[in-house]
């Protein structure tokens, strides 16, 4: 499993960063607390998504193996928290 | 990470072995693994006979929604045409989007999935044959009775997705719309079937040494895509439930007038209908990966961002499905989120199609027939996922909506994506399974004309939806300049028809199936596991892999392989057997051994079938009949597997010993068996998600839940859960102990179900009453099927023990009804919690 949750890191903070979103926009409606929330969740996404990015880079993999799921991660940590910050802009400046 | 299992990978050293292998190993394998003969074609249960079955019935499929796609565009050539009716008119698009997407598109990618994937991984079979054989009977027989439904008059006629009010009993008294509900819902069990079978396949059978970083993107595509299909589709065979209930029993799921929500289908069936969209693309683009790289005579550039991008369009796409619903007034925030992941998703398929360009770019151009069919797909796929960014838009959604552009632009996506690679792999693979390849020369016209008249059929309708044309119109007037691009499109679709028709006369010129040797071979010069020579066995020996393209990086492989110097050269138990592998690494961890031909699986098929089909047209008693004679044949299937065989370990080449009979997480069907249990759960959120949604948006329904029984009932499903659990340990003791607590834990679940639906029905809350009467109420009729299957499993148990077919100290049959009946209680607790605290006041 732990192989399977670096790998997915960020894909998973981005899962849990949308439906979270989803679940605000769908029960909380357009208010200002809702739009604190969508700022409070994304920062806290994208910090997960630095934290995991810095673990990645301390652990150095040492097998050829170790190294192909590192970079995978760490593409995958890059590709969400830019997907992160996009999904949250229509709360932020909409 | 050095080994996953403890397994030494200096033990690869020994490979390939050296010296000659003893005389007649390999007429064994041959006797095993034989070929079928007369009636045993029906029974057969091997990778290669049931993938050519499965891949020829979707494309018989494609063929027949294809001739109803002409029926269409040959009534749409001019204005006001009376070629079809009306009402056969809506029978004949609904039914040529439901065959396209659920009886080609999907079924076409899986089956390619199990006639590729064993070969690819070198694996002698996929762990669960006679699972393929019952998924692909189900869904041959179900789907040819359903498409029969169309010369009876009896089709669905409410368009592929189906929506409430239109499809409610009111405005659709017929039982069209039921062939269509319980149809569809019946051919997912058979795509979720294989999605299991697929998932355990990749994870657990891999050649030893082919680590995830070695494993061909074609695997890698289909362990996406059949994950995607565990997530998604268990929410529209809820939804098609739901349906199905509210036209049978008058429970107001869907009828905002009682508390139901229409909006409640969109959000099912979209949460399955986007990435289904994926679920088929990706396969394809596993395929796409694998010819281009052949094809240019070059590594794939970017092996790791297509894995990357695999995985985030696995993610990503389901945060997509409300981008369909633009135009219903869902809260701008919500609408906003959709818009932005409608967008992001089309970076990680951007990422496949530059590693594409960029493999094309830096190797040898080839204009063969699968190299055609690529840059044709690249072509035609890039101009869809332009028109999906634009529709992503909301603004510009509100004007496209319903239109011909986006008819224009889902046929560009799912012809570049999907049908293209899929002719290219057809090309590119079929020397694989035919004697002959097949014509380079026919193939450039196939080609010319496919690309072409996809082009000419698909292009002009942008426009005409620009100016206003309707999706799912019979006919037009004239004068609205709608004339010329339809005309321009029949043309184009005819001139398409024409391609695939010279492609069938290819076919029926040049392919003649050889699987059992004598195949065409690796014409086209592929790197990758399948082109090693094979037989019915798969391949003689199964090899050690040390880098993603084997047969490029170790010329001799092939020779060594065919000779049996690696794994398993004979086989070690007298029975069919195939290597099962850890999940990262691919280090063996024991001999599995495989279940033989069976006509059980192919008669539990036709029974469901039956039921199905019994139930639609409302012959009640057939249908229990067949339930019955279902249930029967399942056991009856089951009854001979799980068996300890004679030797506990055995050597699977150059003295490496591993055991014959595994239990616990690491057994693949432990695996299985998880994967189940998430679908079923999937089914349960996706009803918990109903409840929520009806909560929100009908709060002036709502009726206060009863409170009093909540701790008995919690208390109750803990004793069956507890007790479920305890059932392993205590198999030690001896059988008896887990079939009395298997006996406890059913007994406590069906007395807390009870106390659940006793409590909610003293509040004096039926079904029929509103939305959240006929949610809770669903919650406990799918915890009582569960349990119904838990106390059938613990029924089986207990048969098995009697017949002293229960191993010790450990045993599969016992693990997997733990788990079962322990998850049956955690969904009951879930349900009766979950339906109390919606509403408490």
């Amino acid at each position: 499993m732990r192989s399977w949750a670096i790998l997915l890191g960020g894909l998973l903070v981005w899962a849990a960063h949308f439906f979270l979103l989803y679940g605000i926009g769908e029960f909380a409606g357009a208010s200002t607390a809702a739009r604190g929330g969508v700022l409070i969740l994304s920062m806290l996404a994208l910090l997960v998504d630095f934290w995991l990015a810095r673990r990645l880079i301390t652990l150095r993999a040492s097998d050829a193996f170790g190294r192909w799921r590192a970079d995978v991660a760490l593409g995958g940590l890059a590709l969400t928290a830019l997907a992160v910050l996009w999904q949250a802009l229509p709360a932020l400046i909409g | 990470m050095r080994s996953e299992t403890g397994f030494d990978p200096a033990l690869y050293d020994r490979f390939p072995t050296k010296g000659r292998r003893p005389k007649g190993e390999e007429d064994e394998l041959r006797r095993i693994w034989c070929k079928p003969k007369g009636w045993e074609y029906l029974t057969v249960v091997n990778n290669n006979y049931v993938g050519i079955y499965y891949l020829g019935t979707a494309f018989l499929f494609f063929l027949m929604a294809g001739v109803l796609a002409l029926l269409m565009r040959a009534q749409l050539a001019a204005p006001m045409l009376e070629i079809l009716p009306q009402g056969v008119y809506n029978q004949v698009f609904t039914m040529h989007g439901t065959v396209m997407m659920f009886l080609f598109a999907v079924p076409a990618v899986e089956a390619a999935g199990v006639l590729l994937l064993p070969q690819m991984l070198a694996a002698r079979d996929l762990p669960f044959p006679r699972l393929s054989a019952y998924a692909f009977w189900a869904y041959a027989v179900g789907g040819l009775c359903f498409f029969a439904s169309i010369f009876v008059g009896l089709a669905p006629d409410g368009g592929w997705f189906m929506y409430p009010p239109l499809t409610s009993k009111t405005y659709s008294p017929g039982i069209n719309t039921d062939f269509w509900l319980l149809g569809i819902g019946f051919i997912e069990i058979s795509a979720i079937a294989g999605a299991i079978e697929i998932i355990v396949g990749v994870l657990r059978t891999r050649a030893p040494g082919m680590s995830l970083d070695k494993m061909p993107i074609f695997a890698w595509s289909m362990l996406v895509f059949a994950v995607m299909i565990v997530i998604a589709f268990p929410s529209i065979i809820l939804g098609t439930l739901l349906l199905e209930i509210e036209r049978a029993f008058n429970w107001p799921f869907f009828d905002a007038t009682r508390g139901g929500d229409p909006m409640l289908w969109q959000h099912l069936f979209w949460f399955f209908g986007h990435p289904e969209v994926y679920i088929i693309f990706l396969p394809a683009a596993g395929m796409m990966s694998m010819i281009v790289a052949t094809v240019a005579k070059t590594e794939l550039v970017g092996y790791r961002l297509i894995v990357l991008a695999m995985l985030a369009t696995g993610f990503i796409s389901f945060g997509v499905w409300a981008h369909h619903m633009f135009t219903t007034g869902m809260p701008p925030m919500t609408t906003g989120f959709f818009s932005a992941a409608s967008m992001a998703v089309s970076v990680p398929a951007g990422l496949q199609v530059f590693s594409w360009i960029a493999t094309i770019a830096i190797g040898k151009r080839s204009f063969n027939a699968p190299g055609l069919f690529v840059l044709g797909s690249i072509v035609i796929f890039v101009t869809g996922g332009l028109t999906g960014v634009m529709v992503a838009m909301v603004p510009f959604d509100w004007q496209a909506h319903d239109s011909y552009f986006i008819v224009a632009h889902l046929h560009y996506v799912l012809i570049g994506g999907m049908v293209f690679p899929l002719f290219a792999a057809f090309y590119y693979w079929i020397p694989m399974v035919s004697r002959r390849a097949l014509s380079e020369r026919l193939a450039k016209w196939v080609f010319g004309l496919m690309f072409t008249g996809m082009n000419i059929a698909f292009l002009p309708m942008h426009l005409a939806g620009l100016q206003g044309m309707p999706r799912r119109v019979y006919t037009y007037l004239p004068g609205q300049g709608l004339e010329l691009p339809n005309l321009i499109s029949t043309i184009g679709a005819f001139m398409l028809a024409v391609g695939v028709s010279l492609f069938l006369v290819d076919l029926a010129r040049n392919f003649r199936l050889a699987l059992d040797e004598g195949n065409a071979g690796n014409v086209y010069d592929g790197a990758t596991l399948e082109w090693l020579p094979s037989a019915l066995y798969s391949t003689r020996s199964i090899p050690v892999v040390r880098s993603p393209e084997p047969l490029r990086d170790d010329p001799k492989l092939a020779e060594d392989v065919e000779k049996g110097r690696y794994f398993l050269p004979g086989s070690a138990t007298g029975l069919r057997e195939t290597i099962v592998t850890s999940p990262l690494l691919a280090e063996p961890q024991y001999l599995q051994i495989m279940p033989g031909p069976s006509a059980w699986p192919f008669a539990a098929a036709i029974f469901t079938a039956g039921f199905f089909l019994a139930l639609t047209v409302q012959a009640y008693s057939f249908a229990w009949v067949s339930a019955v004679l279902t249930v029967a044949s399942v056991l009856r299937w089951l009854w001979d597997t799980d068996r300890k065989v004679e030797k506990g370990e055995v050597d699977i080449g150059a003295g490496i010993m591993v055991p014959t009979y595994v239990t616990g997480p690491s057994s693949h069907g432990w695996w299985a068996m998880v994967i189940l249990l998430v679908v079923m759960a999937m089914i349960f959120i996706m009803a918990l998600f109903s409840l929520a949604f009806l909560w929100s948006n009908q709060p002036s329904f709502w009726a206060a839940p009863p409170l009093g029984d909540a701790v008995l009932i919690s208390l109750l499903y803990g004793v069956a859960f507890a007790a479920a659990l305890a059932a392993r340990p205590l198999l030690r003791r001896g059988p008896t102990w887990p079939v009395l607590l298997f006996l406890v834990s059913t007994l406590a679940s069906g007395i807390a179900l009870w106390l659940d639906w006793n409590g909610w029905n003293a509040t004096g809350l039926g079904p029929e009453a509103s939305g959240q009467g006929a949610v809770i109420y669903a919650l406990q009729a799918l915890e009582a099927f569960a349990l119904a299957i838990g106390v059938l499993m613990a029924a089986y148990c207990a048969a098995r023990a009697g017949r002293g077919l229960i191993t010790l100290p450990r045993s599969n049959t016992i693990d997997l009804t733990m788990l079962f009946l322990a998850y049956c209680a955690a969904q009951g607790l879930t349900g009766a919690l979950f339906g109390r605290a919606f509403g408490m006041p």
